[in-house]
């Protein structure tokens, strides 16, 4: 339920949070038609793989065209709270991490290293319990969809 | 009416056997625990059970799936009552009354009369599914792509009327959506599309890495470093006993919410969600002390769970009967069968009348099954929310990455997760709904299949979809809930939301 709320009683200045949505929407109909100039568009009669994509492209520009223009009354860029910004970043970070590690070092490695980062190093949770519930989780959740379920998970240079 | 009797018998002969009994029973506990759990809602549980599901026969898979959809709509009523957690978006408007309940050291009857509902409604949800699906099944058999196509349009047009929050931003976040369904080889010309030269975009992006993402992601990255989960009341067996009052009072709201709930859940969009604001809205409407709302009545826990249970039925008529999703979870459950080779579509139902029946026999089953064993068995499943959610969220985005990877052995599929991920947390963060991203996804190639093959049988002309009378039809009723989503914008009047609560954005 977080965002931008429309009507707000008390409006501060600056830029609305929903003209920035329709800038950005605009932007990225323009990408579209951008990359979209390398397929045929056709006929009416024959439409070409370009046909679809720049109708859509087209509907998005001016969908947000709209919403930037409707967005005066939306929230100010200014009350936009980010409280969770830097955990989510270190989250993505994290997890951009342990996808490159995951074919190169194991399922269950790379998955027992990214809980011990999160529970000891983000969380600070005490040594034994981040040993025993990263060593579990990966193991067992490997014995599980990987041997029980016979779902083909990574397995590294260490027979991890 | 008889063959319909002997094709449930059928269905029974097929739920019945032991192992499919194992898949319903063992899907609904885990579609509880997952329903219970803030962060992990059933798209994300489904879509992470959906690689488990490549090794079972295709009944099977479906119905483990179904079960964990079902029991996750369950779950989500039992946090919200007693931690005013809603384990799931549709359990918000059970947190209102049922919290209060709760608080006033009536937890057990709100958690029954929630069981009881959810039974209720889950019960003639099936039937309805039951006798509409193989009806409209074989009336589409008489579409072809004008018909098609006007009923995507008319979807995404009433996807608009009926979205929670602006219907602006809701067509936007569809288009969006169905133009990431353009990324791939285009089925019609053999040219590869958008893909950058990545080869696994060749064949498009897939549902499940997107979805999970969208939801699952994205609600970690919204959630992470919250404080952990207040103390949980365990109400004892005797405790869960609802008074005669209490029953007099959730007939009529159990009953309403059931029908209503499965009309909108046929309707595209974040039906399950709408339903429970849209019945919690008319009971508070209809009742002689609407000054109790708010403050522990029963009625708001009975209408809105009975109607989120229904609703979740209902999303499967359009599903098994066209081979079109209303949402992402019904369009992940259509991956799940297309994977066995099985194609959705109008043909279902008389190619695969085991599938079909044996499906509906066993939503009759797994109905049951949570009836039974879910309200004993709450002391139990509560003790999961005794997790901190420290440990929690670092497991479950291991299991977001596990369910990725696990769909085609691609760590492709986990990029596109991360990406979709943080674009969602932008996305909620700007008051955005995430659904209609999904929906249009899966309907993209569908629509664009259909419209490009409508133009070339007419020679590139658009009026061939006003002279098809059933084409005509879907799009003149799409347009009039266009036009009536357009009004409060054009001149600023109140609409539908404001009447039922939904003034906020649905995330």
């Amino acid at each position: 339920m977080t965002g931008a709320n429309e009507g707000n009683v008390e409006m501060k200045g600056g830029l609305r949070s929903d003209q920035i949505s329709g800038v950005v929407l605009i932007a990225i109909a323009l990408v579209v038609i951008w990359f979209n100039r390398e397929f045929p568009v056709g006929t009416l009669a024959d439409p070409g793989p370009g046909y679809v994509p720049l109708l859509l492209a087209c509907t998005l520009g001016g969908i947000g065209l709209l919403v930037a223009v409707m967005g005066a009354r939306s929230q100010s860029m200014a009350e936009t709270e980010w409280p969770e910004a830097t955990r989510a970043l270190i989250i993505m970070v994290a997890c951009v991490a342990a996808t490159f590690a995951l074919e190169r070092i194991g399922y269950r490695l790379t998955t027992a290293a990214f809980l011990v980062f999160f529970l000891g190093v983000i969380e600070r949770k005490h040594p034994l319990a981040v040993v025993l519930v990263s060593a579990g989780f990966s193991v067992a959740s490997f014995y599980v969809i990987g041997t029980l379920l016979k779902v083909p998970l990574p397995v590294g240079p260490w027979a991890f | 009416m008889i063959e319909t009797f002997n094709s449930l018998m059928m269905g029974f002969s097929v739920a019945f056997q032991p192992q499919v009994l194992m898949y319903a029973f063992f899907g609904c506990i885990i579609g509880t625990l997952v329903g219970m759990m803030p962060g992990l809602g059933p798209l994300a549980g489904i879509s992470l059970l959906l690689p488990a599901t490549f090794g079972l026969n295709p009944i099977i898979a479906i119905v483990l799936l179904a079960g964990v959809y079902y029991g996750a709509m369950y779950g989500g009523s039992t946090t919200s009552i007693l931690m005013r957690i809603p384990g799931e978006a549709a359990s918000v408007m059970t947190c209102v009354d049922g919290y209060a309940m709760t608080q006033q050291g009536r937890a057990g009857p709100a958690l029954a009369i929630a069981a009881i509902g959810s039974f209720v409604a889950g019960t003639l949800g099936v039937i309805g599914l039951m006798l509409m699906a193989p009806t409209l099944a074989s009336f589409a058999l008489r579409f072809g792509p004008p018909e098609y196509t006007a009923l995507l349009l008319m979807g995404l047009f009433v996807l608009a009327y009926m979205s929670g929050g602006s219907m602006l931003k809701t067509l936007a976040m569809a288009v969006l959506g169905l133009l990431l369904g353009m990324i791939g080889i285009d089925v019609m010309s053999g040219y590869t599309r958008f893909s950058f030269d990545i080869v696994e975009l060749g064949d498009g992006v897939g549902i499940v890495p997107v979805a999970v993402g969208l939801f699952g992601i994205s609600e970690i990255l919204l959630t992470a470093g919250q404080a952990d989960p207040p103390k949980v009341q365990q109400p004892t067996l005797r405790q869960l006993v609802p008074t005669k009052a209490d029953l007099k009072l959730s007939v009529g709201p159990i009953m309403r919410g059931s029908v209503l709930g499965f009309l909108i859940g046929i309707i595209p969009g974040s039906a399950h969600i709408i339903s429970s604001f849209v019945s919690y809205g008319i009971e508070r409407r209809l009742s002689k002390h609407p000054e109790r709302f708010g403050n522990g009545a029963i009625e708001g826990v009975a209408g809105p769970e009975s109607a989120n249970n229904a609703a979740a039925t209902g999303a499967f008529v359009p599903m098994l009967a066209l081979g079109i999703p209303t949402g992402p979870v019904t369009a992940v459950m259509l991956a799940a069968i297309m994977v066995h080779g099985i194609l959705p579509g109008p043909m279902l139902i008389q190619q695969q009348p085991d599938l079909f029946w044996g499906f509906v026999a066993s939503m009759y089953v797994g109905n049951v099954v949570l009836l039974v064993l879910n309200l004993p068995m709450v002391g139990l499943f509560v003790n999961l929310l005794r997790i901190p959610y420290a440990y929690l969220y670092p497991c479950i985005l291991a299991f977001c990455i596990l369910g990725c990877y696990s769909v085609s052995n691609s760590t492709m599929d986990v990029w596109i997760m991360l990406v979709m991920g943080g674009v969602g947390y932008i996305l909620r963060k700007f008051g955005f709904d995430l659904a209609p991203v999904a929906l249009g996804l899966v309907l993209g190639p569908m629509l664009e299949l259909s419209l490009r093959q409508s133009l070339a049988m007419s020679g590139g002309d658009y009026m061939i979809f006003l002279q098809r009378p059933i084409a005509v039809t879907m799009l003149v009723l799409g347009l009039v809930l266009l036009g009536l989503a357009l009004k409060p914008l054009i001149f600023k009047s109140k609409d539908w939301r404001s009447s039922v609560g939904l003034d906020e954005n649905i995330d």
